[in-house]
């Protein structure tokens, strides 16, 4: 029992990473997906590691954490289960007028999200509840059962409830569902007032609804994984990831799987954040950039910023999550030149086929992409990529280039410099929205770069937005695989009242301390239900607070123990920072009142400690493999050397421009860029210019 | 610009990046007024905008998220404020305020801009503005501008740092809501002052005579692009004329026209022959006119030309002075967004036989606006509740119009009901589509809305047949003893007006598509009348806005099977299809 395993699916690859407690050695595989049925390639990817490893069996492994993009998917892709709602009269249609926005200013050929459930099997039921949480309607339980009677026969599979104000007296909802199992048994059901117990009643139904028309896909999918691995001979009880980093049981995952649409790139994060705190970075900007698009992250004091939601393909999900942001900027995206004569980037994407053009299956008339441009410069590898596998046709990608070069006036390399520098602004733009918009600084910030075409890009970055140090992981293509080897256990616990904290503070600490007792009790239920030990239960606890008027909250820590009016006046205290921070100013003399309190609870699993290695001083010639012309900008080809990463040994220093290599990724170092080599095998680099 | 020193072109990657470095800045700003504002209708409802301009007042930039008829209050403010204000005199740390759209760039009395000037290396370089529609000036007339609320032209606000008392509270006394107005001046100034924060960090990357150069190069772009879409219209000249009603006007209806000649890379609008200035809200200033043309052509040619000067170059627009498009002092213009949503249908009318798959059929063809006010005994305050009503939008050649949505130039957020009642004395009973609002065709034009509130007892504290539940907070302990008491009779109900249009006209369809329905109002029994566009509800008043549908487009025959068996499933099925 001393493997830890996690299997990370994506698009392409299935990456399988396992940790052997008793020799500390680190073990990483990739084998190809099998998007129709995931699972195939999971355990595929299990049999093959524990053959590397050594003979080894299911029954050695001791844990078990996944990360999938099946609920994400199922979403993106419209392959949700048939999925009715039950709402207040009167409110039927909430679900398509949102909040009332055209999705574009000025296109007016884009379309709103077309809805989950259709307009037919969204029913409406007689009752009402007031502001106050007072019952203005009492619930008319026939029209629940005929609603009910009507869902069956349309077939629906997944049931949605959302009533007005179900945060502040959740019995109207309660009782429906009790009359919906009755009546229709099989269905997947969905409560708002438990998927999100929170105010703004369109995001919480869009949540419920999302959450209702993934969960029987998820379910499925997660049973029988689950039915398979205990075939293979899996002891340890499997678990998922979720948006917040955190992992919950298969069978917990089920019942919410809205909360798992960022499963995927959270854990690669927390992966991050969980290496560089070991090897001294605790605040770090994270950016992963694959082939489509870039995910970038913030982690402050090891800790990744979280929020509350986002928007998915224009619909609103609030769920605890990561902050990570997307921009459709990868080695795929094309560039043209559009009517006004600039080059412009992605966020259209060759896709994995056709791919770019040095791959040679592009046409011969195909816009060039990153990776083509990369190929030009020669900061990639322009003979082959993945360790030889694959060979690269070096004369398309000029060609591809070059279509354009002649349309800018530009030489080819400038054309593939200026390529570079607009996807690099793009990616940059995203960077603030995560940085500079929520008041962080990224200058104070190491730049990790991860995903096949993150250390490639990652020290132009960081020159484009003033950061000074780089530091690239050990295995930056399967680096959310890794990620699900650092993480713990998490759940999320929520309640919204609104009250003021400024009126009568001891009253108040008093009803904010009786609410978090209440997460607590919830809490406590959750940890005996996982058979978290004691000493492993940690709670965080958060005030989402906000000067009475305004309508937007700014978490705020809260600090365990007794909460009494001195409690609750450092809590003030750490409001208005945060306030000034994020706005500029604070306003002394008005009244706060906090919105939502918050409850994260963490069972802490033991984490894997991964392998130092002794320094082996600063020289690097036993890596070098040879040298090649790589273009730098104003200065025209150079010979710079290359260096093969698995070679480098701790305390090793490169100085560039040079290139190191891997089987998944090369990082460039620019001019003035000093590679050092931590002794966590970490390349950390001093960004020069 | 100051500097023409500097050769006229600029690396083009530099200016890309520099345009995605301006856009951001933007963005940023209207974030943060978005987030350190009080007032639903900022907070909520986003009806609010920001931009960044040249020293000359070119718009370099604008948040996306705004309204388009925003763009009517930005680009006359720099050159109001230049007009009053010596460039010698122009500190570090000032800020000036205007709302007049006689005086002040405005184009009506809500929009209150902040404008900041942005220094580098000791000289005036830009101007970050940001405009915030403040939901005050409640249950006015409209008969002139005098009527409507305070007129600002551009004074100074903010002095080298320091918010001038004497002007803010001059401002304050005039307003209803003085608390939410001066906490929402707050966040406006905030959001300037981190542009010009933000500004600071580019020019100390780039340098002055770089940003300017940018700038330029960015502008002439903008103009590059926009001829290149305009040249692939159809050289003509196309008209179109339409009726136009609102409930201030009673019976009236007056005709709109308009010629617009499309001549190789260059538009040309012409108004002429639309009627004089009217006696009502509805006259719209010259920077209206123009926000409104530059929007539908941004539609029309490139929805992705950026927001910028440049693309005002090629469009020449000729409108009568004295006009309801063009009109002057002292013609009131609060509900002018009525008007500006029938010249984009104009305008997409015109041209349909030049851009047949580019234009839509009519959309809903007015900025439904719904102001409730009076006292909230149950609160201890004055309030004043402001909500723009969506409804739908106009069918497209290869898809059904949009239901239910803000069309054309305005594009605010509606308040959700849970906000909203805990906030004021109202309950939503409703908010729904309209079933067979959406004109029959080919594709189907967008449905309307129903939005339907009740006026609650806000004298009965937690209201009638409710039962606390021991639990809910108090949305707000703070009451007033003073308000316990501000009357009887009419003083004592709620305020209701209503600004909208297609009352008594349809929105039309195009090439045989049918027109959607018109918009209209209903009232529970005993309720008074709405007359021209007022009354005053008691609580246990119901009143229902109904918006119009929008026009279809082709031939109701041609409509897809598959779309009509859905029409017909979902009960949207347009009753004369």
């Amino acid at each position: 029992m001393t493997l830890r395993i996690g299997v990370d699916t994506g698009g392409t690859f299935t990456d399988v990473v396992a940790f052997d407690e008793e020799t500390g050695a680190l073990h990483v595989r990739k084998v190809s997906s099998t998007p129709q049925d995931p699972g195939l390639a999971i355990v595929e990817g299990l049999d093959q590691i524990l053959e590397q490893i050594g003979g080894r069996s299911p029954a050695d492994v001791g844990y078990f954490a996944h990360g999938t993009t099946v609920g994400t998917n199922a979403l993106l892709t419209h392959r949700g289960a048939r999925t009715g709602v039950v709402t207040t009269r009167g409110f039927r249609d909430l679900l398509e007028l949102g909040r009332g926005r055209r999705p574009r200013l000025y296109d007016l050929q884009a379309d709103k999200p077309a809805p989950f459930a259709p307009r037919d099997l969204r029913l409406e039921v007689t009752e009402r509840v007031r502001h106050d949480g007072s019952i203005e309607t009492p619930l008319d339980e026939d029209e629940v059962r005929a609603a009910a009677r009507t869902l069956r026969e349309a077939g629906v599979e997944s049931v949605a409830v959302c009533l007005l104000y179900s945060f502040l007296r959740p019995e109207h909802e309660q009782r429906i569902g009790e009359i919906l199992r009755e009546e229709l048994p099989g269905a997947h059901l969905s409560l708002s007032s438990r998927v999100l117990p929170e105010f703004r009643e369109y995001e919480r139904l869009s949540t419920v609804v999302t959450n209702a028309y993934v969960g029987p896909v998820v379910a499925e999918y997660l049973a029988k994984l689950r039915q398979r691995l205990a075939e293979r001979g899996l002891a340890a009880v499997p678990h998922v990831t979720q948006s917040n980093g955190g992992i919950i049981p298969f069978e917990a995952a089920e019942e919410l799987p809205v909360r798992m649409v960022l499963s995927g790139p959270s854990t690669g994060v927390v992966g991050a954040a969980g290496l560089c705190a070991a090897a001294g970075h605790p605040d770090l900007i994270t950016f992963d950039m694959g082939g489509t698009s870039s995910d970038v992250s913030l982690v402050r004091n090891g800790v990744p910023k979280v929020t509350t939601g986002m928007e998915l393909d224009g619909r609103p999900v609030r769920t605890p999550m990561l902050d990570i942001h997307t921009v459709g900027a990868g080695g795929g995206s094309l560039a043209r030149v559009d009517a006004g004569g600039h080059l412009k980037v992605g966020p259209a994407s060759a896709g994995a086929d056709p791919g770019p053009a040095c791959y040679g299956k592009a046409s011969d008339t195909a816009e060039p992409t990153v990776t083509d441009a990369d190929i030009v410069l020669h900061t990639l590898n322009p003979v082959h990529l993945l360790d030889g596998r694959m060979p690269v046709d070096e004369q398309a990608a000029r060609a591809a280039v070059g279509r354009i070069a002649e349309r800018i006036g530009l030489g080819v390399e400038e054309t593939a410099h200026g390529i570079l520098r607009v996807v690099t602004a793009n990616m940059a733009r995203a960077i603030r929205v995560i940085s500079v918009q929520r008041g962080y600084d990224p200058r104070d910030y190491t730049l990790v770069p991860f995903g096949g075409a993150g250390p490639l890009h990652a020290s132009q970055l960081a020159r484009e937005l003033g950061m000074r140090t780089v530091l690239v992981p050990p295995t930056p293509g399967a680096q959310s695989a890794l990620g699900l080897l650092m993480t713990d256990v998490r759940a999320d616990f929520s309640r919204t009242r609104i009250q003021r904290l400024t009126d009568d503070p001891e009253r108040t600490a008093g009803q904010l301390g009786a609410l978090w007792a209440e997460l607590e009790d919830e809490a406590a239920a959750w940890f005996d239900a996982e058979r978290i030990p004691e000493a492993d239960r940690g709670l965080e606890r958060t005030a989402e607070l906000r000067y009475a008027g305004q309508n937007h909250e700014i978490p705020v820590p809260v600090p365990a123990g007794p909460l009494d009016a001195a409690a609750l006046a450092g809590v003030l205290e750490t409001f208005a920072a945060e306030h000034r921070r994020l706005y500029g100013y604070d306003a002394p003399d008005e009244p706060v009142e906090a919105v939502t309190v918050r409850l994260q609870a963490v069972g802490a699993v033991p984490q894997a400690k991964l392998p130092r290695e002794e320094p082996a001083g600063e020289d690097a010639s036993a890596s070098l493999t040879g040298h090649r012309e790589m273009h730098l900008q104003g200065e025209g080809f150079v010979s710079v050397p290359v260096h093969r990463r698995a070679d480098l040994r701790p305390g090793n220093r490169v100085t560039g421009p040079a290139v190191v290599e891997q089987m998944d990724t090369t990082t460039v170092l620019l001019p003035g860029d000093v590679l050092t080599v931590d002794d966590h095998s970490n390349l950390v680099i001093a960004v020069g210019g | 610009m100051n500097d023409t020193a500097t050769p006229p072109s600029p690396d083009p990657v530099l200016v890309e990046v520099m345009g995605a470095a301006l856009s951001s800045l933007v963005e940023e700003m209207g974030e943060t007024l978005v987030r350190a504002a009080y007032s639903s209708n900022i907070k909520e409802r986003r009806d609010c905008t920001a931009g960044l301009f040249d020293a000359d007042g070119h718009m370099l930039a604008q948040a996306e998220q705004a309204s388009p008829i925003h763009l009517g209050s930005l680009i006359g403010v720099v050159s109001a404020v230049l007009e009053r204000f010596p460039v010698e005199d122009i500190r570090p740390g000032d800020t000036f305020l205007s709302n007049d759209p006689y005086s002040g760039g405005g184009s009506h009395l809500p929009d209150m801009v902040l404008v900041t000037p942005v220094f580098a290396d000791g000289r005036l370089t830009a101007w970050a503005a940001n405009l915030a529609h403040h939901a005050d000036f409640g249950d006015r007339g409209h008969a002139h501008i005098f009527q409507e609320g305070v007129r600002i032209p551009p004074v100074r606000f903010a002095r080298e740092g320091e918010i001038v008392d004497d002007v803010f509270q001059l401002v304050l006394t005039n307003c209803q809501v003085p608390a939410e107005r001066r906490a929402d001046f707050r966040a406006q100034l905030a959001a300037n002052r981190l542009a010009v924060t933000r500004y600071g960090e580019l020019v100390e990357r780039y340098g002055r005579a770089t940003m300017l150069e940018t700038a330029a190069a960015l502008l002439d772009y903008t103009e590059r692009r926009t001829r290149a879409a305009i040249a692939e219209v159809p050289d003509g000249t196309y008209a179109f004329t339409d009726r136009f009603d609102c409930p201030e006007l009673e019976d009236t209806e007056l005709e709109l026209r308009l010629r617009v000649t499309v001549d190789g890379d260059e538009l040309h609008f012409d108004f002429a022959g639309n009627p004089g200035q009217v006696r009502a809200s509805v006259n719209m200033v010259r920077t209206a006119l123009y926000a409104t043309v530059y929007y539908a052509v941004k539609t029309l040619v490139d929805p992705d030309i950026p927001s910028n000067a440049g693309l005002h170059r090629p469009i020449r627009i000729d409108a009568p002075l004295g006009s309801i498009v063009n009109c002057v002092e002292p013609a009131a213009v609060n509900g002018r967004t009525e008007t500006c949503q029938r010249v984009v249908d104009l305008i997409h009318g015109a041209l349909a036989p030049a851009v047949p798959e580019r234009v839509t059929a009519a959309s809903n063809g007015a900025n439904t606006g719904v102001h409730f006010s009076g006292w909230d005994h149950a609160r201890g305050r004055y309030f004043v509740y402001l909500e723009t009503i969506g409804g739908g939008s106009g069918a497209r050649a290869g898809k059904d119009g949009l239901d239910g949505v803000q069309v054309h130039v305005t594009n605010t957020s509606n308040l959700p009901v849970e906000a909203l009642e805990t906030e004021y004395p109202l309950m939503v009973e409703a908010y729904e589509l309209v079933p067979g609002s959406g004109g029959a065709g080919r594709t189907r034009g967008g449905m309307g809305i129903r939005r339907t509130v009740r006026v609650e007892d806000s004298r009965a504290g937690t209201g009638g047949k409710g039962t606390p539940s021991g639990d809910a907070g108090s949305p707000d302990g703070a009451r007033d003893a003073s308000g316990a008491d501000s009357g009887t009779g009419e003083a004592d109900g709620v305020q209701f007006w209503l600004d909208t249009s297609r009352l008594r006209s349809r929105p039309w369809g195009l090439f045989g598509g049918l027109p959607g329905s018109s918009a209209r109002v209903e009232l529970s029994e005993g309720a008074r009348p709405v007359v021209r566009g007022h009354t005053v509800l008691r609580p246990g008043d119901r009143v229902s806005v109904v918006t119009a549908g929008a026009g279809g487009y082709g031939d109701p025959a041609e409509r897809d099977p598959a779309a009509a068996e859905r029409d017909t499933r979902e009960g949207t099925t347009p009753p004369d299809a």
